[in-house]
């Protein structure tokens, strides 16, 4: 194809220009377009996090899929980390295509899951120990994952935006599943309550932290920021942790729950909640590895990575030519 | 990572049709060996809970896509004189006749409406 | 009627502890494309098993969670190949689970579902009947994805073949625990509520047959055998027990609340 004044004849310095003018319009840049370098790597940070983060994700809810208590709860809880397999497979996806111009696989996410290089939500780093965590999980882990994915809707990577969409749209199915087995515990028994609020006391922690620390200086990590700039995101994390506070909060003191925090209150003077932060060194040890479920689930994970390796050799011998 | 194991991954591309009137949309792509097998993961990957009428598994490297040069030159300036914009003045003509202007669907020969 | 409810407790326990086998699973398959897809199956079946608890419950057997939780292993009627554990280690810790022998299992069952679905689309009980036509449906698709999974296999690399080999001895050793209708065979057959296990074994072998043709793989010896027990008798191993306990661990501790 002749083409004349066409986008290949642009500088470097033009296409950047254009780039960023293509973002602040509200466009969205597809896979195979140029973009700078910064971006490319945020993205690739946040989407092979984010989607690797999903299959770690399937792991602790994963336990109690066997043993769930009823036939509908076996069949909804097996649906809803199925679900959450199926968001890793099209955020890998993503990731993957714009790893590819690296020369990057999925093999190698896989192994830099498997050598600590790619880290996952801190919150799939934590134990599960009974019942009542399938349901917190589902209630507030995924509600908490639906305040941040939602953001990212308008996101100004494409894939990424289609993917989100997909994904919101079973979160809708995810969030009522685990209200229903929070309020069936909540209703129930003096046990199934306690299952209930130990569960909470067990996560709460977890949740401060799931959305990152509040500003740049106190970790040196400027990515929440880089990713508005580039229209990734749009909010910052602590605008989103509050955002949780407020939807969450009223509904786990309306079922007779207590949170694990005496400090927490709604300031009207600034309407922001008011809670204790968590300690940040915890979190950093957590995400790198040193969480108390990190080295139990990688293990998981790669030993059925391992003992599968023989069927992804047989089918690479099937390969389409 | 074996040579073997790398080139287990193909991208597949899929379309589907939600019934048998829509018309064939791109959903999304997975990884796999050949078409058969991209063919069953396709389905319950994508489609586990909306109506699917159809599937087509289609291998990327088997689509010549525009590159961005190209795709940037899709945007035209406006072409009225392919469109119906211009002529709004012959309803005033036909009436000089005694003619009603022929609506659509009197162009298209009175077929039903399939919309 | 003992012989309606021993069919249906055969039809539901075999879908229902294979679909636990499968869920134990999730998250652990070759890759995450196949793990999603074979999770769909395992809803299904477990689905279908459901179905057939409800049908129990309307001829006056028990409520259908106390059913699949509460049973005693004798109890169990379904066929000793589908409890058989996926591999050492657990679903939680060091699993070592053998997809060959996930894929040739489940295909091989698939295959005979099929069949016995086809003749109880035809059954004298009219409830049946209704509930097969429902799952045929779903199965033709887990036939399909488990005979590309199957053929592919068996026509790949010769660690592939030695490993779906292996597999194919150890399912046909006891297959013949699917095959087989139980005690209650003859009434059964009698009040046409299903055909003839012969026939249906039959139909079964010439299946197999013809795909072990298709893909070059000699047919297996002799016939299907029950080296294990006869679970359609409540004989069952150890398996069945673990899978009982762990299925039932939140349920049993208070059975009478909702969850
Ligand atoms: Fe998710
Ligand atoms: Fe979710």
């Amino acid at each position: 194809m002749q083409t004349y004044l066409s986008f290949d004849d642009l500088t470097n310095e033009e296409k950047y220009e254009h780039f960023m003018e293509r973002i602040a319009a509200g466009e969205k840049i597809e896979a195979d377009d140029w973009m700078p370098d910064d971006y490319r790597q945020s993205l690739i940070r946040l989407i092979s996090m984010h989607g690797i983060s999903e299959i770690m994700g399937a792991l602790p809810e994963k336990e109690w899929v066997p043993k769930a208590p009823s036939l509908h709860r076996k069949l909804a809880i097996m649906a809803k980390v199925q679900d959450e397999m199926g968001h890793g497979q099209l955020l890998l996806r993503v990731a993957e295509d714009l790893m590819a111009p690296l020369g990057k696989t999925r093999e190698h996410i896989m192994q830099d899951l498997f050598s600590g290089k790619l880290k996952f939500h801190n919150v799939f780093h934590m134990e599960a120990p009974t019942w009542g965590d399938a349901g917190m999980i589902a209630w507030l882990v995924d509600g908490a994952a639906i305040i941040s994915q939602s953001m990212m809707l308008d996101s100004s990577y494409g894939p990424y935006a289609r993917a989100l969409k997909r994904i919101c749209a079973e979160e809708v199915f995810h969030a009522q599943h685990g209200e229903s087995i929070v309020l069936a515990l909540a209703e129930g028994t003096a046990e199934q309550r306690a299952l209930l609020q130990d569960s909470l006391n067990r996560w709460w922690t977890s949740l401060i932290m799931f959305f990152g620390p509040k500003s740049a200086k106190e970790t040196g990590n400027s990515n929440a920021d880089k990713n508005i700039m580039y229209k990734i995101r749009t909010k910052t994390n602590e605008e989103l942790r509050q955002e949780f506070f407020t939807k969450y909060i009223p509904r786990i003191w309306a079922i007779g729950l207590t949170i694990p925090d005496e400090t927490i209150h709604f300031d009207e003077s600034t309407q922001l909640w008011v809670y204790k932060d968590a300690d940040w060194n915890e979190f950093k040890q957590i995400v790198s590895g040193h969480g108390p479920r990190s080295q139990e689930r990688l293990a998981l994970r790669q030993s059925s990575y391992d003992m599968n390796g023989w069927v992804r050799e047989a089918l690479a011998a099937k390969k389409a030519i | 990572m074996s040579e073997q194991e790398q080139s287990f991954y193909n991208v597949y591309e899929v379309f589907s049709k939600k019934t048998d009137k829509s018309p064939f949309q791109h959903q999304f792509s997975l990884l796999a060996p050949n078409a058969d097998m991209a063919l069953v993961m396709a389905k319950e990957n994508f489609f586990r809970r909306e109506p699917v009428a159809d599937l087509w598994v289609v291998k990327r490297d088997n689509i010549r896509k525009l590159s961005q040069g190209e795709r940037e030159m899709l945007s035209k300036l406006s072409k009225e004189y392919r469109e119906t914009k211009g002529y709004g003045y012959l309803k005033k003509k036909w009436r000089e006749y005694n003619q009603e202007q022929f609506t659509e669907q009197h162009i298209l020969g009175g077929r039903e409406e399939s919309k | 009627m003992k012989a309606l409810k021993e069919l249906i407790y055969q039809l539901a326990d075999d879908d229902f502890i294979l679909a636990y086998r499968g869920s134990e699973w999730l998250g652990l398959a070759p890759h995450i494309e196949e793990d999603v897809a074979f999770s769909s199956i395992n809803q299904d079946m477990m689905g279908h098993a459901t179905m057939y608890f409800q049908l129990l419950e309307a001829l006056g057997e028990q409520e259908a969670d106390q059913n699949a939780h509460l049973r005693a292993p004798e109890a169990f009627r379904n066929a000793v190949l589908l409890e058989e554990v996926n591999g050492t280690g657990s679903y939680l810790h060091q699993p070592n689970y053998d997809w060959a022998f996930t894929v040739v299992r489940n295909y091989f069952y698939s295959v005979h579902k099929k069949i016995r679905l086809d003749s109880l689309r035809l059954s004298s009980y009219e409830p049946l009947r209704n509930v097969a036509k429902k799952i045929l449906m779903e199965q033709q698709y887990h036939l399909m994805h488990w005979e590309v999974w199957f053929r592919q296999l068996l026509t790949s690399t010769d660690e592939a073949k030695r490993r779906m080999t292996e597999a194919m001895v150890k399912v046909w050793a006891s297959f013949g625990g699917v095959l087989t209708l139980g005690p209650y065979y003859g009434e059964m057959v009698k009040a046409n509520f299903i055909d003839d296990e012969n026939v249906l074994k039959t139909r079964w072998m010439s299946a197999i047959k013809k795909v072990l043709n298709e893909t070059n793989t000699n047919m297996l010896p002799g016939e299907p055998g029950m080296t294990s027990g006869n679970g359609r008798k409540g004989e069952h191993t150890t398996d069945l027990q673990q899978a009982i306990a762990t299925l039932a661990e939140v349920y049993v501790t208070n059975p009478a609340v909702s969850w």
